[in-house]
């Protein structure tokens, strides 16, 4: 099943975590770079979790 | 004691690697080429996902290469870093992805070629099952099935692995061993009776029942083995994967939290920038050399000639404490030979020759043999009709062997113990002087055979035991690895301790059945020990399993191959040793790799922090008067790449061993990788920056 694929909703979480961050972003750049911003913000808290995430279970990567 | 100046691996099995005769040897030709056709396929996220550290390095790619397409996409500022300047670093950083990549498939590629070489003494042939009526079908080998029989003659190939179960012939193993010289198989012995697939009977014929399914037997699970199919990553890089995790965890929540520190104190941080600090601070060296460096360590067994069913097995030997051999054939060479008789109770020479021959008359092994040509150089001879008597073999339960004559007359030589319990089963006296000349070839380091007719003892042989040259060094260097190495045996506790004396081994077990062997593995690992031996019967099965390290021999049975975690293509023992250093080198590879990545990351601190914040006091920082801000970001970055691909040899080999305490390792490690790890960067960094400064790069 293709939608529980971790290629089907990272992405989604991603495009999900870009959003809620690009309101307060939006207030100091254009909707290029806040787009842009909030999309490296989002990736990079799910960078994070992902770091944690070989943390908690290394064996699984 | 062995110089540094002396290879450590003193007798690597049958001589140079390429000069064995394999049918087909693993070809490596082309495997660079293959391995970076690999390097690329290897960009693919799922893949890279994996490897924590690499895959941050692939996330930094991509800011960069958006960043390329549009150098304002993370703000309108007019110190943002060109499209030039953010091109060459996104190439930077995939060239370092595919070095990291390289390295992977070079070592995953010597493998591939050892498994091609497998795979091509896999030869499908025809193969003449019996069926149940007593006739023969010709089928294709592919369709034999495990509890088939098959017939196999002179000059054909023994379609699948099984086991003997009438008849006697030789075959080359070559194949499989690369050793030219046909080994004997026959039915109803522990050892000879296995064969494997590929193999060729050279000489007469063999019954033998197939005991694996097609895909099932030793070669395809050793081609699965070395192909990396089955390789799952061992404690060790699993602890040293969640390390490089933290580490890389903790870096990017530093960068990620410097923009509104660089903001509050004037500093302008360009994303890539940041990228370009994330990347230089995580530990990309050892990130990108890791699983090259296990890949290579199962490799590096494989070039002895032993096949390890998990990186797990190599990675073990190198914590291993305590060494279980078996004294003859590992310590001593395997054949003991007749030296002298001793004769007791009032018997000549001659007659206690006479005897032994008789004894011997069946006695097909090297000792046997030895003690009859004794005995015929003496003028003896057996005096008796072959075709009326029956042989007795040794076992380890009697203890002897020997002949029973038409005549009801009964020839036996043995240990001493149990010919003395023979003799007097049968209301014999044991002699005065036999005690006396069983001390006297004991303290000689030699094995005492009492020799008697029915009840009557004549005397003793002295088999004479040979160690094997430079044991006691190799001996030596375990115990200055901190390994104890215990000797069994099934000589007396005299014999026993002369030859553990004299190879210089820690500790022995006289008398040894078969079941003290896992008695004294538990015994070790209820110290928490771990402990490795070699086996190659039924009976070694248990003790094989329940070791953290068991060798088994190919020439061994089915079941002690399939109990150990590593095979000895060579049937050699003595090989136990060195597998032991591989598995510490392994370990100390990686160790020494880890300490040099993590102290050059420190260099590349000082060359990209004041690139980033010279402007607000950090310029002092700048030990390395690099030109530029960007030439310094730049210089970093190479160094960052190109360290991977130079430090390759030296994963794939492994770092020079020297047999030392582990304190003693850590020093030099510390010492050699530590202070190595944090010059080197100062100067190849400088030197980058004056190439790129000189050649106007920037």
């Amino acid at each position: 099943m293709f939608f529980t694929k971790p290629l089907f909703w990272i992405p989604l979480l991603l495009a999900a975590g870009a959003v809620a961050a690009s309101s307060p972003l939006r207030l100091f750049h254009p909707p290029l770079q806040t787009g842009a911003l909030s999309l490296l913000l989002s990736g990079t808290v799910a960078l994070s979790i992902y770091l944690f995430a070989v943390m908690i279970q290394p064996e699984k990567f | 004691m062995t110089s540094l100046q002396q290879p450590f691996f003193p007798r690597m099995p049958r001589g140079r690697r390429d000069q064995r005769r394999y049918t087909e040897r693993p070809k490596t030709q082309g495997l660079l080429g293959r391995a970076i056709v690999e390097s690329f396929r290897k960009l693919d996220p799922r893949l890279t996902v994996r490897n924590p550290v690499m895959f941050v390095v692939w996330c930094g790619t991509i800011v960069t290469v958006a960043a390329t397409l549009e150098p304002q996409l993370f703000g309108l500022s007019k110190d943002a870093p060109g499209r030039g300047f953010n091109a060459v670093l996104a190439a930077i950083l995939v060239f370092t992805l595919l070095f990291a990549n390289l390295a992977e498939a070079l070592a995953e590629g010597r493998g591939k070629a050892q498994a091609d070489a497998l795979r091509r003494t896999q030869a499908r042939t025809q193969a003449r099952r019996l069926l149940p009526n007593g006739g023969e079908a010709l089928v294709d080998s592919s369709s034999l099935r495990k509890g088939d029989q098959v017939l196999v003659s002179s000059g054909e190939l023994i379609p699948a692995d099984g086991e003997v179960t009438d008849g006697v012939a030789a075959v080359d193993e070559s194949a499989i061993t690369g050793e030219s010289a046909p080994v004997l198989k026959e039915a109803g012995s522990d050892v000879a009776s296995s064969v494997t697939g590929g193999t060729l009977v050279v000489s007469d014929q063999l019954t033998i029942r197939i005991t694996a399914d097609p895909g099932q037997g030793f070669i395809d699970r050793m081609i699965a083995l070395v192909e990396g199919a089955e390789r799952s990553r061992t404690p060790n890089e699993i602890a040293l994967t969640v390390l490089l995790a933290v580490l890389t965890q903790v870096f990017l929540i530093a960068v990620a939290t410097l923009p509104p520190v660089a903001a509050y104190i004037g500093g302008p941080t360009p994303v890539v920038i940041l990228v370009a600090l994330l990347v230089a601070l995580i530990p990309t060296t050892i990130g990108g050399l890791l699983s090259a460096i296990g890949i290579a360590g199962m490799d590096r067994v494989a070039q002895f000639n032993v096949i390890a069913t998990s990186g797990r097995a190599v990675e073990a030997c190198g914590d291993i404490n305590t060494l279980v051999l078996d004294k003859t054939g590992t310590i001593t060479l395997g054949n003991r030979l007749a030296e002298e008789f001793l004769p007791v109770g009032g018997h000549t020479e001659a007659e206690l020759a006479t005897v032994s021959i008789g004894a011997s008359g069946f006695d097909t092994t090297p000792e046997g043999k030895s003690i009859v040509r004794l005995a015929e150089k003496l003028g003896a001879s057996s005096g008796f009709d072959p075709a009326g008597a029956t042989g007795l073999d040794f076992s380890a339960r009697t203890r002897m062997s020997g002949t029973d004559l038409a005549d009801g007359t009964e020839l036996r030589k043995g240990a001493v113990d149990a010919i003395k319990g023979f003799v007097r089963s049968r209301g014999g006296q044991v002699p005065d002087g036999l005690d006396q000349a069983y001390e006297q070839v004991s303290q000689l380091g030699g094995t005492p055979l009492a020799v008697c007719r029915g009840a009557e003892i004549f005397g003793v042989i002295y088999l004479k035991d040979i160690i094997k040259p430079g044991m006691r060094e190799r001996f030596d260097q375990l115990r200055r690895m901190g390994i104890r190495s215990v000797m069994l045996t099934g000589d007396n506790p005299i014999t026993a301790s002369v030859i553990a004396r004299e190879a210089g081994v820690d500790d022995f077990i006289a008398e040894a059945t078969p079941e003290d062997k896992i008695a004294v593995i538990q015994a070790e690992q209820r110290l928490g020990k771990l402990v490795a031996m070699t086996g190659d019967g039924t009976n070694d099965a248990p003790a094989l399993a329940q070791a953290n390290v068991g060798v088994a021999m190919n020439s061994g049975t089915q079941a002690a191959k399939e109990a150990a975690n590593m095979v000895d293509l060579d049937s050699d023992p003595t090989k136990l040793i060195d597998i032991v250093t591989i598995g510490k080198q392994l370990l100390i590879t990686r160790g020494a790799l880890t300490t040099f990545s993590i102290a050059n990351d420190v260099a590349k601190y000082f060359a990209i922090l004041p690139a980033l914040f010279g402007g607000v006091g950090l310029g002092a920082l700048n030990l390395m008067h690099l030109e530029s801000p960007h030439s310094a970001i730049l210089s970093a970055m190479v160094f960052n790449a190109l360290i991977i691909p130079a430090l390759v040899p030296l994963a794939l080999r492994g770092v020079a061993f020297r047999p030392d305490s582990a304190e003693e390792l850590l020093k030099r490690n510390l010492l050699v990788y530590g202070l190595g790890g944090l010059a080197v960067p100062f100067v190849g960094i400088k030197a980058i920056d004056l190439a790129i400064t000189s050649l106007h790069l920037i």
